[in-house]
Parts: structure tokens; C-alpha cells; sequence
């Protein structure tokens, strides 16, 4: 127990704001948060709450006002390669094929092609996209195209994977399928796993712990530890619904 | 949508058959159709037409008779497929440095910011001259050789392909760029591997563009003082007032640059593979 909670990633009153029409608005509020090694922590919060502006702070891809982000104690200024993310609208590049995208940051590391390849090929056939290597994005359906987005995220070998409502825009068969395979891969990849979501029932589902926060700004409301619940889960289990509708009890409304 | 069809009644489904078969047919007919109404109206159009005094519209019959006979009686030493020859030829070196310059300036004013704001108006001013304005500066500076016909077409098709890339550049989706930025890329990285690739259909359009307005130019140029070309073939036509002639070169200029339009377009379907969405 003690070894498993082990912290790898701390946000410190992180706080991020925009000047929108002269007014300044505040996205993120004070979040001070710690992850664990190798669990799978679900944000879950109301739409456009500012989940997505966290993210894109400890992915680098923006600098907050305030706060600090420490990576194994040491603190992280910038996008850092142990941070992957799998994004919200995809992000594919269509003028690359599934083994070009999947292939992109090891090319960008300056690897050579043959090892690169391999490497993600490996990653290819673990989201089972084997046999899709040469397609080009636009033939391929939603839900394998968010499997490229997750191998090409895993291909960089990262310790901590940002995954931001990648399954926002799949119908809901293809989504459940796409949370049982999401597991899968964490349990054959083992890495930390930020999962951001606006859907209670997959939190419930997917989450060692769910990290719920208020609407706009973004602060951190209550944190809820769903280890008891035994994977795999069922949606129907009392115990399930019990966490779901105390979840949704306290979560705010998007307007 | 035809299975669902099926499912209701046969007589239904064979009669959308029937109507698919008629659509289909009808798409093949219309060109044909369109071409033999653009030939009557032609020959209606040169009924009256004299070949002795050259009075009238020339008719097809002699508009073909006299591009048989520019092969065996060349102009200036020239049969028609040289004189297309040697205006793709200008063509050519201005659009070689067109799609280096062009694209290297049109990069430089749509990706970097500074370079943006200094040469955005200059280049803007530029662009508002029409291309024929510059003949009787470059005239007077060049004379009339080869050299100031090329700079002519340069200066006609340089704006479109610099306007499309700096479009495509300057517009640069942002998912893509933080793509870019989780993997750490370079500025350089950034620029090669994700703003210039995700602006090549841009990119394409500007090379099509330039390409026909290049076309266009190169015939004007020539028609202003030239010895060879197809628009010199025209201006020569209509000096000697032989009007089959004038009509040879239009024809002549409309099939090259229909093989141009076409060109370009294969060349971007094999550049640019993804484009080729399915239907």
C-alpha cells in the first residue's frame, strides 16, 4: 500500500487566467493536487470547466499564472517527455499515415527510422490497429482513430499519460468499448493515467480515484478514492451506482 | 439506401434502378451534347464566312486547314507545336522561379510575425498592379528579348502562389502546433513537419493558380511584341487579317491549358495522397 502511493506528479495553487473582452477571467483556481504512481486518477468535471486548461499546464502546452508542477520532486517548466497526452479532438496530422502519427515523437527525438519502427509497431499492435500501418486517418472510424492518438502518446514512452476526453465524440457503444480497451492497455502498460472526463458513470468506471471539480474556474471540490469497487466493474452493481449517484449529487451543473 | 429500399417492393427498387440507369446515361450524353452544340454554332456562326477577302468567321473547315498547313509552311521557321513549346518554355522558367522565391517569401510572410507586418503592405501594393502595367517599364529597361517576357510572367503569377502560401501558413491549426508542443518539437521541427505539411493544400492552389494565370500572361506578353509563341501567332494572324489563324492559336492556347489544369492536378494527388478523400 505504502510503495503504491507512492506520489509521481504535484500541482501546486496552480491557477490560470484569460483577459476576455477587457475582464479578466479566472480558468483555474488554486489546484493543488497529487498523483500516484502507476493509478489511473480521473478528473471529472461539468463541461468547459477548465479541465482541458489544466491539462494542456501539465502538458506544457501552456504556462499557468501561478503555481509550480513538480515531477518526482523536481519541478517541470515547459512540456517534458515523460508527460504524453492523448487529445480531446484527436489531433491526427491527415497528411500522415497510422505508423507516421503513431511514429511522429520519437521522429521529432531524432531517432533513426528502423528503430523508431519498431518500436511503434509494438504500440500498434497493442491498440490492435496491425494491418491499418499505411492508412491515412480519414479512412479509419472514430474509435480507431482515438487508438492511434493512445499509441501514438504510448510510443514516447512516457510515465504519466494525459488522456483528455478522447472519447468525447464516440457514440456510446463505440465508448464503452473504447473505456474496457483503455484499461486493458493500462493493465498490459502500466503507467500513471490522467483521465479527464465529463461523465460520471465512466469515472465510476474507469477510476482508482476521481478528482471532481467545480465549474468555471476550476477548483478542486472533493476527491474520491473508488479502490474499494473491484475491476471489472459492473455498471449494474449496487456498490457502482452508490459511488455514481453520490458523485453526481456533487457535481455541478454545466450551463 | 437500396437495401432499405429493397425491403418494401421489387417493382420499387427496379424502378429506382431505372431512374440510377437514366441519370447515368444522361451524364454521359450532356458533354457530348454540349460539344456538338458548340461546334453547330460555330458552323451557324461562319455561314457568311469569305476565305478570299478573309470577311466573316472562319469556319472549323478552315480554321483546321490552316493549323494542318502552319506544320507544312511553318511561321518564322516554326510549326504550331513549337510555337506552344516556346511559350511553355517561358512559362517555365518563370514559374521555377515562382514556386522557389514565391513559396520560400510566401512562407516568410505567413509563418514569422515580424517578417509579416514588414513586407505584408509592400507586398500588397505590389500585387494591387496588374502585370501588364510593368511592359513598358521592363520594355524600356530590357527591350524586347527573351529575359524581359519571362520577368513579365514572373511578375503576373508571383502574387498567387505568394497569397496562397501565406494563407495556408498564417492559418496554421492550433491542434496540430500542440501536437508540436508535447513532443518538444524545434521551431524548426514545428515549421518542416506540421506547418508546412498541413498548408500544402494551400500550397497546391497557389501552384494551380500561378500556373494559369502564368498561361495567361505569357499570351499577353507575346502579343505585345514577340517573334515566336502562341500569342505572336495570333497578333501575327490578326495583322495579316488571317482570321483562321487567330482562331488556331485561341484553340491552341485552350487545349494547353487544359493540359496544364490537368497536370497540376495529378501532381497533387500524388504529392498530397490524403487528399483523396473517399466519396
Amino acid at each position: 500500500m505504502d510503495k503504491k502511493k507512492q506520489v509521481i506528479l504535484s500541482l501546486r495553487n496552480i491557477s490560470q487566467s484569460y483577459v476576455i473582452q477587457n475582464e479578466v477571467k479566472p480558468a483555474v483556481e488554486d489546484v493543488s493536487l497529487d498523483v500516484y504512481d502507476n493509478e489511473f486518477l480521473v478528473v471529472l468535471g461539468p463541461g468547459h470547466c477548465g479541465k482541458t486548461v489544466l491539462m494542456n499546464i501539465i502538458a506544457g502546452i501552456e504556462k499557468p499564472i501561478e503555481g509550480k508542477i513538480f515531477l518526482k520532486g523536481e519541478e517541470i517548466l515547459g512540456s517534458d517527455p515523460r508527460i504524453g497526452m492523448v487529445f480531446q479532438s484527436l489531433n491526427l496530422m491527415p497528411w500522415r499515415t497510422v505508423m507516421e502519427n503513431v511514429e511522429f515523437g520519437l521522429e521529432l527525438a531524432g531517432m533513426g527510422k528502423k528503430k523508431r519502427r519498431a518500436i511503434a509497431q509494438k504500440y500498434i499492435d497493442l491498440v490492435k490497429l496491425s494491418g491499418f500501418e499505411n492508412s491515412y486517418p480519414h479512412e479509419l472510424s472514430g474509435g480507431m482513430k482515438q487508438r492511434v492518438g493512445i499509441a501514438r502518446a504510448y510510443t514516447n514512452n512516457p510515465e504519466i499519460l494525459i488522456m483528455d476526453e478522447p472519447f468525447g465524440a464516440l457514440d456510446a457503444q463505440t465508448r464503452y468499448a473504447m473505456e474496457e480497451e483503455v484499461l486493458r492497455i493500462w493493465k498490459e502498460e502500466k503507467r500513471t493515467v490522467i483521465f479527464v472526463t465529463n461523465n460520471i458513470e465512466e469515472a465510476v468506471f474507469l477510476a482508482d480515484r476521481v478528482i471532481l471539480l467545480s465549474n468555471f474556474p476550476a477548483k478542486v471540490k472533493q476527491v474520491y478514492d473508488l479502490s474499494p469497487l473491484v475491476r471489472p466493474r459492473d455498471l449494474m452493481d449496487p456498490e457502482f451506482l452508490r459511488f455514481r449517484t453520490e458523485i453526481s449529487d456533487n457535481t455541478d451543473l454545466a450551463l | 439506401m437500396e437495401k432499405v429500399m429493397s425491403s418494401n417492393t421489387v417493382s420499387h427498387l427496379s424502378q429506382a434502378e431505372k431512374k440510377q440507369q437514366r441519370l447515368e446515361i444522361l451524364y454521359k450524353i450532356l458533354p457530348v451534347i454540349s460539344v456538338l452544340l458548340l461546334i453547330s454554332l460555330w458552323l451557324f456562326a461562319s455561314k457568311d464566312y469569305n476565305p478570299k477577302i478573309g470577311s466573316g468567321f472562319p469556319t472549323p473547315a478552315a480554321t483546321w486547314e490552316r493549323a494542318v498547313k502552319l506544320f507544312t509552311r511553318p511561321v518564322k521557321k516554326m510549326n504550331l507545336i513549337m510555337h506552344a513549346l516556346i511559350s511553355l518554355r517561358r512559362i517555365g522558367f518563370a514559374l521555377a522561379f515562382n514556386w522557389t522565391f514565391g513559396i520560400a517569401f510566401g512562407i516568410l510572410i505567413g509563418w514569422y510575425a515580424k517578417p509579416k507586418a514588414f513586407f505584408s503592405p509592400m507586398f500588397d501594393a505590389f500585387r494591387a498592379v496588374p502585370p501588364l502595367a510593368w511592359i513598358p517599364l521592363i520594355t524600356l529597361w530590357f527591350g524586347i528579348g527573351e529575359f524581359p517576357k519571362i520577368l513579365i510572367v514572373i511578375f503576373g503569377s508571383l502574387a498567387s502562389i505568394v497569397v496562397n502560401v501565406r494563407a495556408g501558413l498564417s492559418t496554421v491549426d492550433v491542434m496540430y502546433l500542440n501536437v508540436g508542443s508535447v513532443f518538444n518539437a524545434t521551431p524548426m521541427q514545428t515549421l518542416i513537419k506540421i506547418a508546412i505539411p498541413s498548408s500544402l493544400d494551400a500550397i497546391f492552389a497557389g501552384v494551380r493558380t500561378s500556373t494559369s494565370a502564368a498561361w495567361m500572361v505569357v499570351l499577353a506578353a507575346e502579343m505585345l511584341g514577340a517573334d515566336s509563341g502562341v500569342g505572336f501567332l495570333i497578333s501575327r494572324g490578326m495583322d495579316s487579317i488571317d482570321m483562321p489563324l487567330v482562331l488556331t492559336g485561341m484553340i491552341a492556347i485552350g487545349i494547353v491549358g487544359a493540359i496544364l489544369a490537368i497536370l497540376t492536378q495529378l501532381a497533387e494527388r500524388l504529392i498530397c495522397p490524403w487528399t483523396r478523400k473517399s466519396k
